[in-house]
């Protein structure tokens, strides 16, 4: 089974991420922000890393930076979900090392049809 | 922006949405509740970067669930406030005191919207104004922002989220709409031409611009109109070209129509670069699944086939995932409603009866012969004092609760009776029963009102008088003995004693200049009696403050009032804990017995002779280091039936209350129990001198 490490500071789509995921046949860890989702990752292996950008304490953007510094999560696809569709937010990412986007808000669907791009 | 055209899709995903409903209800409440906090908070000369950033990701947050979840005017709302926001934590504006206000209101607003949603029902919330205002800001032109009803033509009110219409689309300054038009699948692209000729053809019509340059490869071009007609107009004129159902028209959701995600070219894991999908995968980034981008282009181009493909794998999973997933929705609260509570703590006061009779009737039983039974008694006492404890605590909630409404009511006021005012809280994590908590609200939003209104002098005035130009208003809760207090104080102009007294000669009421000052100051909660000079749409007309004092007293409680003329006054609201279960202390008066809150005990002796004054022929007092206090003799007070005439009454228990202290005179102390109370007018009738019955053994 797959494991998805999810970040989302927004309970309620937390949940729906997560459950989406579930529903896929992923294992699924929850995280609250990208502090917490950095403790979580410690030690363990993702397959995906999904994570919103706008958080507190520690954005999206930021969490991934610190994952691609880590060795374990060298190549570990990143994929950053975000309301801000635009090109700087998306250069953002890529320069911080982030494997795609996904523009926030999508259907489950759609959330599993990109996945499904990365994990196979 | 948000595209809600996904709600009958995620049907077809097997995931139901609506499940999620309550959680971000939840979630948008309390977001809303912490972005009213720190606008209320902000200082707009010097508005700190953490406090704006704070600000906009609680917009931002409701936003993103809202759109996820098809609140479309929810979303459109916060999308607008989250625009502006965005330019204040960027410092591309400079945050005033008109942006607070308007964001403040579009909360109230954005309330009213997920009320509605929870069923509240009621008409669509028009925030046509607010949006206009918002974008009036965004755009750097303050006058316009102006809160003057249709300053610039803005979207029709919201509708329905599963309606037809679009109420969160985009709008131009000119007050166009802007689109996202979809034609196909189209078996020839070129066929899209022919709508694009439309545009050229009928003046007036708008603009359309393809955002996809021409390229089908899914079968579906993608168009950004900007138009002032409606739905329905373009439908029918989009008709004579492409078939109805070929064509999708929704909010434009931004400068990339895509389907919502994409990969950097070349970043780990990312499948190809895939130019516009709506999400994207960075090349050479780290899983970006670059080397097989050959491989996937086919499967990832044909959308609606891997769409089908995700539902029916989903579908499968879902049974077996639902079970777990369900459980590890982690719940932070649950809900139940009062009556449960209510049952429980009613089978709690019967536990704390049966509980009490026990330890009564094993006072006989030898301790040696039935320790363990004696020991279990023991055990048994000491649950049922945590468990009741805990049960109570149950209706208990912080008057953080009820102090929170009032830091925007009296911003509101205060700007509406231009007055500076600043609002201090104490003591917000006094616990308060639930049931009081809800009645007392209604008695202190008139209070701080009156204190807002009457008390505090305008600016002016204020500095006239040497004091500070912002008045303070200041809300206590604190636990005093077996009540709760709550004090309102300000340090306005205070109550006039002069004024007072001829007001009260006014209408009729006795009031000699020999009143003393708290005498004085009670004559305000006289009925129909004011002191304002001018009556204000504010404080109402002089219906108020005997209001207040009835339903504080239909509580239990009291209302005391201090005052210093030029320095302000203090209201406090003294009410009792509603225990249904308190801790007495039965005294015993001939064959009788009666109990004392033990609360409000002080002390107990026996008299020594002649301790006992009689003054003025009729009253009683007792000197209890070196201060004076009335005797209450119980056996006359409740002419207790003597027949024992050798023995008399010579216990005193001194018992505090409402300020004041009397000396209680029993015959003797029987100890301290826990009574169930019930309430004797309510269940009976209202007996002088007894609040309430009990059962005993």
């Amino acid at each position: 089974m797959h494991s998805i490490l999810a970040v989302d500071d927004s309970a309620s789509m937390r949940q729906m991420v997560s459950f989406t995921l579930k529903s896929a046949g992923y294992a699924v860890t929850e995280a609250v922000d990208g502090q917490d989702a950095w403790e979580k990752a410690g030690g363990k292996h993702f397959d995906l890393v999904l994570t919103d950008q706008n958080m507190p304490l520690l954005d999206g953007i930021g969490l991934t930076r610190k994952l691609r510094g880590h060795p374990q999560f060298k190549n570990t696809p990143i994929l950053i979900l975000t309301t801000e569709s635009s090109d700087q937010m998306k250069q953002a990412g890529r320069a911080a090392g982030a494997t795609g986007w996904l523009v926030k808000p999508f259907d489950p669907a759609k959330l599993i049809e990109v996945i499904r791009k990365v994990i196979r | 922006m948000s595209d809600t055209s996904f709600d009958s899709a995620s049907a077809g995903a097997g995931i139901d949405l609506s499940q999620f409903y309550s959680v971000f209800f939840e979630e948008a409440g309390e977001n809303l509740a912490r972005m009213e906090q720190l606008l209320l908070a902000i200082d707009v000369s010097a508005a700190d970067d953490e406090e704006l950033n704070a600000i906009f990701r609680c917009a931002h947050s409701i936003k993103g669930g809202a759109a996820t979840f098809g609140f479309a005017d929810v979303a459109e709302l916060t999308h607008q406030m989250e625009t502006l926001l965005d330019k204040l934590r960027r410092h591309e504006l400079q945050p005033t005191a008109a942006m607070v206000d308007v964001l403040l209101q579009s909360g109230d607003a954005l309330s009213s919207q997920l009320a509605r949603h929870q069923g509240a029902g009621g008409e669509p919330i028009d925030t046509s104004e607010l949006l206009g205002r918002i974008r009036a800001f965004v755009r750097g032109d303050a006058a316009a922002a102006a809160p003057a009803p249709a300053s610039a033509p803005a979207p029709a009110c919201p509708a329905p989220v599963a309606a037809e219409t679009h109420d969160d689309v985009p709008v131009t300054l000119s007050g166009e709409r802007i689109l996202e038009l979809v034609l196909g699948p189209l078996e020839r692209a070129e066929l899209a031409d022919s709508v694009i000729e439309l545009f050229k053809e009928i003046e007036g019509l708008g603009t359309i611009q393809a955002v996809d340059g021409g390229m089908a490869q899914d079968g579906l071009r993608r168009f950004k109109l900007t138009t002032g007609s409606s739905d329905s107009d373009l439908l029918d004129l989009f008709g004579f070209h492409v078939a109805r159902e070929q064509v999708t028209l929704r909010p434009w959701s931004g400068e990339r129509v895509s389907p919502g995600y994409g990969f950097h070219a070349g970043a780990p894991g990312s499948p190809i670069q895939e130019e516009d999908p709506g999400y994207g995968f960075f090349e050479a980034a780290p899983g970006a699944p670059g080397g097989e981008r050959a491989a996937e282009a086919a499967p990832s181009a044909a959308h609606p086939a891997a769409a089908a493909e995700a539902p029916r794998a989903s579908a499968a999973a879902k049974t077996e995932a639902k079970a777990g997933s369900a459980a590890s929705l982690e719940a932070a609260t649950i809900r139940v409603p009062v009556e449960k509570v209510d049952q429980l703590i009613n089978l709690m006061g019967e536990l704390v009866i049966t509980q009490a009779m026990l330890a009564q009737n094993s006072r006989s039983i030898d301790p040696v012969l039935y320790q363990s039974l004696v020991s279990g008694l023991t055990a048994l006492d000491r649950n049922t004092r945590d468990l009741q404890e805990a049960v109570m605590s149950i209706r208990m909630i912080p008057m953080q609760t009820v102090f929170s409404r009032f830091p925007r009511m009296l911003r509101d006021l205060a700007s509406k009776l231009g007055k500076k005012v600043e609002l201090v809280t104490q003591g917000e994590a006094t616990e308060l029963d639930k049931g009081l908590v809800e009645k007392i609200t209604d008695p202190l939003t008139h209070l701080v009102r009156n204190s807002c209104d009457h008390g505090i002098e305008s600016p002016a005035e204020r500095c006239a008088r040497g004091k500070p130009e912002t008045g303070t208003i200041t809300l206590a809760a604190s636990h005093q003995g077996g009540s709760i207090v709550i004090e309102v104080r300000d340090d306005g102009k205070g109550l006039s004693r002069e004024k007072l007294l001829r007001k009260a000669r006014e209408r009729g009421l006795h009031a000699p200049d020999s009143l003393s000052d708290g005498e004085v100051w009670n004559l305000i909660f006289e009925p129909g009696f004011s002191t304002a000079e001018v009556v204000t749409d504010v404080s109402g007309r002089g219906v108020g403050m005997d209001v207040v004092k009835k339903n504080i007293a239909a509580l239990g409680g009291t209302v005391e009032i201090d005052s210093a003329e030029g320095h302000g006054m203090r209201v406090a609201v003294r009410l009792p804990l509603t225990l249904a279960i308190m801790d007495g202390m039965s005294v015993g008066v001939c064959e009788e017995v009666y109990i004392l809150p033990l609360s409000s005990v002080v002390e107990s002796f026996q008299v020594g002779e002649n301790s006992v004054k009689t003054i003025g022929g009729s009253g009683r007092v007792v000197e209890v280091r070196d201060e004076y206090m009335p005797v209450i003799d119980l056996e006359e007070v409740f002419q207790v039936p003597r027949f024992d005439f050798e023995h008399v009454s010579n216990i005193l228990v001194v018992i505090e209350a409402e300020g004041g202290r009397v000396a209680v005179l029993v015959d003797e102390l029987l100890g301290q129990q826990q009574v169930v109370v019930k309430n004797l007018e309510t269940n009976y009738r209202k007996v002088p001198g007894i609040s309430a019955a009990t059962w005993s053994t």
